[in-house]
C-alpha cells in the first residue's frame, strides 16, 4: 500500500518500524519525547520539528530524552552500539557536530579499523542541515563534507520522503557509523511512500529525469533546484540528466561516469561551501576518470564561502538557485565549451 | 615474619590473592620490558606506562566479569592485563604485528578486545566516559547486570566529556563507576594546580553521586571500595565516583625525563608506596602465603612476558592489503 | 604579646566509603574553607593576631588564601595572619602528628581541629596540654560537637586571651589506650582512641571504614552517648555515660552477629546507628564499666582493632592485646561553657562587667 506522507513522517515511519522490527533498536536525543520530569503532556514535543512525535507511545522507554549534553549522549550511542545495540541519536542540528565530533570522528570512525577488525559500531547520528530555514550562522550548514572526509563515517542524505525511509531503514541495519543528514526545508514535502518496510542500498544514485545533452548531480534540497533547471533548460531543447546521489559515503561513482561518459558535460550542485565539497570532489574524479569524455570544463554551483546569513533576502542568495544552475549548464553548452572564471 | 601458615585474614581466598599479585606482577613486568625496550628503539610510537598503579585496576577488576565493560585510557596496559586481556596478543600489539590485539592497526594507545569486555585503550583523553555510559546503558537495555567501568587520570577528570558524563550518569541512573585514578601529573602539570575543587568527592556531590578516594596503593583498600561501589551499581544503586590516590613510576611517555618533579619525589615513592611491596608483606606477615611461593609467580610471570616479547618479535608484520581492511573505503 | 592559636584543618576526612555504603556527609572543600575563614574571623575578633596552619595541598589552604586575600584587597582587617607550619605534605595522617607537634612547640595556645573522630585522635595523641576545639566535619563525629563554627572561634578566642578563667573554659577529656605487644618480635605499638575502641573479627584493613556489624566483637567507649552516630551509640542506647564521668564502658557483642541469637539467655538485640544513615542490628551478650587505669584484655584472639570508627592495627593470637582507659588524657575548649560565662559577664559588650565582678 502506498500514500503521500511527508518526509518527516516517512523517518518517524522508518523509526517505528526498525524499533517494532529490532528490540536492540533504541532512540535518544534532545527532546525527542520532549518534556521529560515536566509536569505537563507527556511526549510534548517528540523532537524540536515533532519528527518522532507518537513513537514514545509506541515504545515507552526506548525512547529516551538527554540532558543537553551532545559528547556524553552521542558517545553513550556510540558506546552502546559497540556493545551491541543499534542506537539512533538525534543531534538536532548537525551544527551541534562542533560540540561532539571526537566522539564521532575518533572514537565511532575508528573503532572497526583500530581495533583490526574485531568491533562494529551500528550507530546512526541523525539530525537537520541546510539553510532556507532562517535560522541564521549555526543552525543552517551543509556540513556534509566535513562527513565524507573521515574514512568509517557513511554519509547519507535523501532528498524525498520516499528515500528517507528506505535510506534510515538501510542506516539502522548498516553496522557502521552513519550520519544522517535531513535537510529541514524538505520535512514537509510529500510524496508516495510504500506503507511497509523496505530498505534503500547505500552507493546508489537515483536518476531523476533522464537526458542526453548534460548531467546535473546534486543531493539533498538543490536535487529539487536542478530539476526545476532541467525543466527551464528543456523549454530550450536542452535535455539535462538529473542524478540524486542520495548517500555520499559510499557515493555511486558508476552512475555519475556512465552519465558524463554519454552527455559529456557536467554541472555538479552542492549546497555546502565552495571549497573542498562533494562538487569539487565529483569535479576532480570525473576530470581523472572520464577527461575524455568531457566537452567541456565541469561547472560546480555551491553556496559562496561564507556564514549562512540570517536576512531572507541574503540567505535566498546563498543557496544555489534553479536560476543558476540553469545558466552553469548554459554554460557547458556554449560553444567552445569554456567558461569565464565565475568567482566563487 | 612467621612461618607457620595461619587462618587467612583478609577478604579473599588464598589462590584469589596469588592471583591478584600475579596479575600486579604482569603489569609490572610487562610494563617494565617495555621501558627497557623501548629505550632500544624496539618499539615504534608512543608509549605510556602503568607501572605503579597496578593496585588499582587489580582490586577493581577481580570484581568484574567478561559481560562487564571499560574504558580505559592512554595508559591503558595494566588495565588490559587485569581485565584479561591476553598478554600475547598484547605485546605483538604494541610491536606492530599481524599477531596483535588489533592486528596491528591500534597500538600501544588503542588496544581493545571486546570480548573480555574491553573497550580499548583511548588516545582521546576523557572519551571513555561518554562510551562507557553506552555500554552501561546497553547493559540496563538488556537488564544483564553488567556495569560499565571508565577510567580517567586525574587531567583527564578536567575535560567537559567527563563531567558531561558524570552528568547523564546519574540522570539516566546507569550502573557506572567512574575511577580517577589520581596519581598527581596530568602529563607533567600538578592536579592540585589543574583541578579547581581540588577534590573529587566534592565533583561527584556536585554530580548527585557518591564519592570516595581511598589509597590507590592499597589493593586491599581498592579491592574493598571498588567491591561495593560496583556491588551498588549491578543492584540499580546508580552510578559512583572512585578516586585512587597512586603514584606513576615513569613518565607521561617513555622519553619523558620527569623534571617536574621534587628532587627525590621518584626514590621516595618508590621506597614507601610501592603497591606490589605493600601487598606483598601484607600477605607474607599475616603468613597467608610464603616468600618462595610469590617469588614462584615472578618467576612464571618472567617467563611469560619474555615469550611474549620473543613472540611478537616472530611474528610478522601486517601487510599491504591489510591497509585497506576493516574500514569502508569510498575511494 | 597575643597569643597564638593553631588550626590543623584535614583535607581527607569524610571521602571514605561510608559516602556509598551509606549516606554519609561529604563536606566540601570550599565549605571547610568557608568555615575555616569564620573561625579565623572569630578569634580576630577577639584578639589573636596570629595563626599557625597545618600546610596540605587539599585546597583548603588555597581557598582560605583566597578570602582572605579578597577581603584584604577590599579593604577588610579582619583575620589574623596566616603562618603555615614549615613541614614538608605527604597528605596522610602523618602531617596532622607532625602539624600538632610543631605548633605545640611553638607555644600555641589552643588547637583549632577540624575533621572527624579520626583527625581529632590524630591531634590528641600530640597535643599534650594544649587545649583543642574541635569543629565537626568528618564522617563519624562522636568527639567534636555539632555547633555553627564561628561559636567555637569565639569561645576559643574568649579562652586563649584569658578573659574566662581556665577552669571554667577547659575540659578534661578521657581516652583509651591501646597496647599491642607482637608475639612474634617483641615489638610495641601503642595507639589511642577518644570515643571507641572496637575489635573485629576481620583482620585487613582494607578501606578502613567500618560498618559491617557482624563482625564486631568487643566494644570499649570513653563515653556512651545516645546522641551520636557510631560505636559510642551502641553503648550509649544500652548505658549512657558522660563525657565527664569517670571511665566508661565496655560492651561484649554476639558472636551471632546480627542478633539472630535473641531470645537466647543473656542475648539482647540492639538497633542502633553505627554509621550516618545506617542503622543496624547487633546481638549484645553483655557491658560493663570500664574504670580508669586498669588494663582490659579482650576475648577476641585474632583480628583487627578499629580506633574511633576505622580500622587500624591487626593483631593475631600470638600477639598481646591491653586496652586502658584514662580520666584527665587531654583538654578542650568547652564551647558551651565559655559562651554561658561570656553572656553572664556581657564580655561582648563594649564595656564588659569588669572581670572583678565574679
Amino acid at each position: 500500500m502506498s500514500r503521500k506522507i511527508s518526509m518527516k513522517q516517512a523517518i518517524n515511519e522508518a523509526l517505528d518500524l526498525e524499533m517494532r522490527r529490532d528490540p536492540t533498536v533504541i532512540v535518544m536525543g534532545e527532546d525527542i519525547v520532549g518534556g521529560t520530569g515536566a509536569h505537563g503532556e507527556d511526549d510534548a514535543w517528540g523532537g524540536v520539528l515533532g519528527v518522532t512525535k507518537g513513537l514514545y507511545a509506541k515504545h515507552g522507554n526506548r525512547l529516551m530524552d538527554t540532558p543537553l549534553s551532545e559528547s556524553a549522549y552521542i558517545g553513550a550511542a556510540i558506546g552502546a552500539a559497540a556493545c551491541g545495540l543499534r542506537p539512533v541519536a538525534e543531534l538536532m542540528f548537525l551544527d551541534f557536530m562542533g560540540v561532539c565530533f571526537d566522539q564521532i570522528f575518533n572514537q565511532a570512525a575508528k573503532f572497526r579499523y583500530m581495533f583490526g577488525g574485531k568491533a562494529e559500531t551500528p550507530v546512526v547520528i541523525r539530525g537537520m542541515i541546510g539553510a532556507g530555514f532562517r535560522a541564521a550562522a549555526q543552525h543552517s550548514q551543509m556540513l556534509t563534507p566535513l562527513f565524507t572526509h573521515i574514512p568509517g563515517l557513511k554519509v547519507v542524505c535523501p532528498s524525498n520522503a520516499y528515500d528517507a525511509k528506505g535510506l534510515l531503514i538501510q542506516s539502522i541495519r548498516d553496522n557502521d557509523p552513519v550520519i544522517f543528514c535531513e535537510h529541514k526545508n524538505l520535512y514537509g514535502l510529500e510524496c508516495e511512500v510504500p506503507a511497509e518496510s523496505y530498505a534503500i542500498p547505500f552507493g546508489e544514485a537515483n536518476v531523476l529525469r533522464d537526458g542526453d545533452d548534460v548531467t546535473i548531480v546534486s543531493y539533498g534540497l538543490t536535487v529539487h533546484r536542478a530539476m526545476e533547471a532541467a525543466t527551464a533548460l528543456a523549454k530550450d531543447g536542452t535535455e539535462a540528466e538529473v542524478i540524486d546521489l542520495r548517500t555520499l559515503s559510499p557515493i555511486d561513482w558508476d552512475t555519475i561516469i556512465e552519465s558524463v561518459e554519454r552527455t559529456g558535460r557536467l554541472v555538479v550542485v552542492d549546497e555546502a561551501h565552495p571549497r573542498c565539497n562533494l562538487a569539487t570532489d565529483i569535479a576532480a574524479f570525473v576530470g581523472q576518470n572520464a577527461f575524455g569524455a568531457l566537452k567541456a570544463g565541469v561547472q560546480m554551483v555551491t553556496a559562496p564561502h561564507t556564514p549562512v546569513p540570517f536576512a531572507p533576502t541574503l540567505e535566498d542568495l546563498y543557496i544555489p538557485s534553479a536560476d543558476s544552475i540553469a545558466v552553469a549548464a548554459r554554460r557547458t553548452l556554449a560553444p567552445g565549451g569554456q567558461s569565464p572564471r565565475i568567482a566563487a | 615474619m612467621s612461618a607457620t601458615m595461619s587462618a587467612n585474614p583478609f577478604p579473599l581466598g588464598k589462590d584469589e590473592l596469588l592471583q591478584a599479585y600475579r596479575t600486579m606482577r604482569t603489569i609490572r613486568e610487562f610494563e617494565e620490558r617495555l621501558h627497557v625496550d623501548f629505550a632500544k628503539g624496539d618499539i615504534p610510537g608512543f608509549v605510556h606506562l602503568y607501572a605503579g598503579e597496578e593496585a588499582c585496576a587489580t582490586g577493581i577488576m577481580m570484581h568484574l566479569n567478561d559481560n562487564d565493560r571499560i574504558a580505559s585510557t592512554h595508559r591503558g596496559h595494566g588495565h588490559c592485563i587485569a581485565k584479561g586481556v591476553d598478554v600475547h596478543a598484547m605485546m605483538a600489539e604494541i610491536y606492530g604485528r599481524s599477531t596483535g590485539a588489533c592486528r596491528g592497526k591500534g597500538g600501544s594507545m588503542h588496544i581493545a578486545d571486546l570480548s573480555k569486555g574491553m573497550m580499548g585503550a583511548n588516545g582521546i583523553l576523557g572519551a571513555g566516559a561518554p562510551l562507557i555510559c553506552g555500554a552501561a546503558l546497553a547493559a540496563k537495555v538488556r537488564g544483564d547486570r553488567g556495569v560499565g567501568i571508565t577510567f580517567v587520570g586525574d587531567g583527564a577528570s578536567n575535560q567537559g566529556t567527563f563531567l558531561e558524563s558524570l552528568n547523564l550518569a546519574a540522570v539516566w541512573n546507569l550502573p557506572v563507576v567512574f575511577v580517577v585514578e589520581n596519581n598527581g601529573y596530568a602529563e607533567s602539570t600538578a592536579m592540585e594546580w589543574a583541578v579547581s575543587c581540588d577534590s573529587y568527592v566534592d565533583r561527584a556531590t556536585g554530580f548527585g553521586m557518591p564519592g570516595v578516594t581511598v589509597d590507590g596503593t592499597d589493593f586491599f583498600a581498592v579491592y574493598e571500595a571498588a567491591g561495593e561501589i560496583i556491588r551498588r551499581a549491578r543492584d540499580g544503586g546508580g552510578p559512583a565516583l572512585l578516586e585512587c590516590n597512586m603514584v606513576r613510576f615513569y613518565g607521561h611517555f617513555e622519553g619523558d625525563a620527569q623534571t617536574y618533579r621534587a628532587k627525590g619525589e621518584l626514590e621516595s615513592i618508590r621506597a614507601s608506596r610501592d603497591c606490589l611491596t605493600i601487598l606483598s608483606e601484607r600477605v607474607i606477615e599475616a603468613g597467608v602465603i610464603g616468600r618462595d611461593e610469590l617469588q614462584a609467580v615472578d618467576r612464571e610471570v618472567g617467563a611469560l612476558i619474555e615469550d611474549a616479547v620473543r613472540a611478537a618479535k616472530a611474528a610478522p608484520l601486517p601487510v599491504a592489503e591489510d591497509l585497506l581492511r576493516d574500514v569502508y573505503v569510498a575511494y | 604579646m597575643a597569643p597564638v592559636v593553631g588550626i590543623v584543618a584535614n583535607p581527607v576526612s569524610a571521602r571514605d566509603i561510608r559516602r556509598v555504603v551509606a549516606n554519609a556527609t561529604s563536606l566540601q572543600i570550599a565549605d571547610r574553607a568557608n568555615i575555616l575563614l569564620r573561625v579565623l574571623a572569630a578569634l580576630r575578633a577577639c584578639g589573636v593576631q596570629d595563626v599557625l596552619m597545618m600546610p596540605e595541598n587539599g585546597g583548603i589552604r588555597a581557598h582560605v588564601e583566597r578570602g582572605v586575600m579578597r577581603a584584604k584587597s577590599r579593604g577588610e582587617d579582619i583575620y589574623p595572619s596566616l603562618h603555615p607550619v614549615a613541614m614538608p605534605v605527604t597528605g596522610t595522617v602523618a602531617d596532622t602528628h607532625r602539624a600538632t607537634v610543631e605548633m605545640r612547640r611553638a607555644g600555641v595556645a589552643a588547637l583549632v581541629v577540624l575533621g572527624g573522630d579520626g583527625t581529632h585522635r590524630a591531634v590528641a595523641a600530640d597535643c599534650g596540654t594544649v587545649p583543642i576545639a574541635g569543629i565537626s566535619t568528618g564522617t563519624n563525629n562522636a568527639f567534636p560537637e555539632h555547633r555553627e563554627p564561628t561559636i567555637t572561634g569565639l569561645a576559643t578566642g574568649l579562652a586563649v586571651t584569658g578573659r574566662v578563667p581556665p577552669h571554667i573554659a577547659f575540659a578534661a577529656n578521657k581516652r583509651i589506650d591501646v597496647s599491642l605487644i607482637n608475639g612474634a618480635n617483641g615489638g610495641a605499638v601503642t595507639d589511642l582512641a577518644l570515643v571507641d575502641v572496637a575489635l573485629v573479627t576481620e583482620r585487613y584493613i582494607g578501606a578502613r571504614a567500618l560498618w559491617r556489624t557482624e563482625n564486631f566483637r568487643e566494644l570499649y567507649v570513653t563515653f556512651a552517648d545516645p546522641e551520636v552516630i557510631g560505636m559510642s551509640a551502641i553503648a550509649g542506647l544500652l548505658e549512657p555515660v558522660g563525657r565527664d564521668e569517670s571511665g566508661g564502658l565496655m560492651v561484649r557483642l554476639s558472636a551471632d552477629g546480627d542478633g539472630a541469637g535473641e531470645g537466647r539467655r543473656g542475648t539482647t538485640t540492639l538497633h542502633a546507628p553505627i554509621a550516618p544513615g545506617m542503622m543496624a542490628r547487633v546481638g549484645v551478650t553483655d557491658w560493663r564499666r570500664m574504670p580508669a587505669d586498669v588494663a582490659f584484655v579482650p576475648e577476641v584472639a585474632a583480628g583487627s582493632i578499629a580506633l574511633d570508627g576505622e580500622r587500624e592495627l591487626s593483631f593475631t593470637e600470638r600477639d598481646r592485646l591491653s586496652l586502658t582507659l584514662r580520666d584527665g588524657a587531654f583538654r578542650t575548649v568547652n564551647v558551651a561553657a565559655v559562651m554561658r560565662h561570656a553572656g553572664q559577664n556581657r564580655l561582648l559588650t563594649a564595656t564588659p562587667v569588669p572581670a572583678t565582678a565574679f
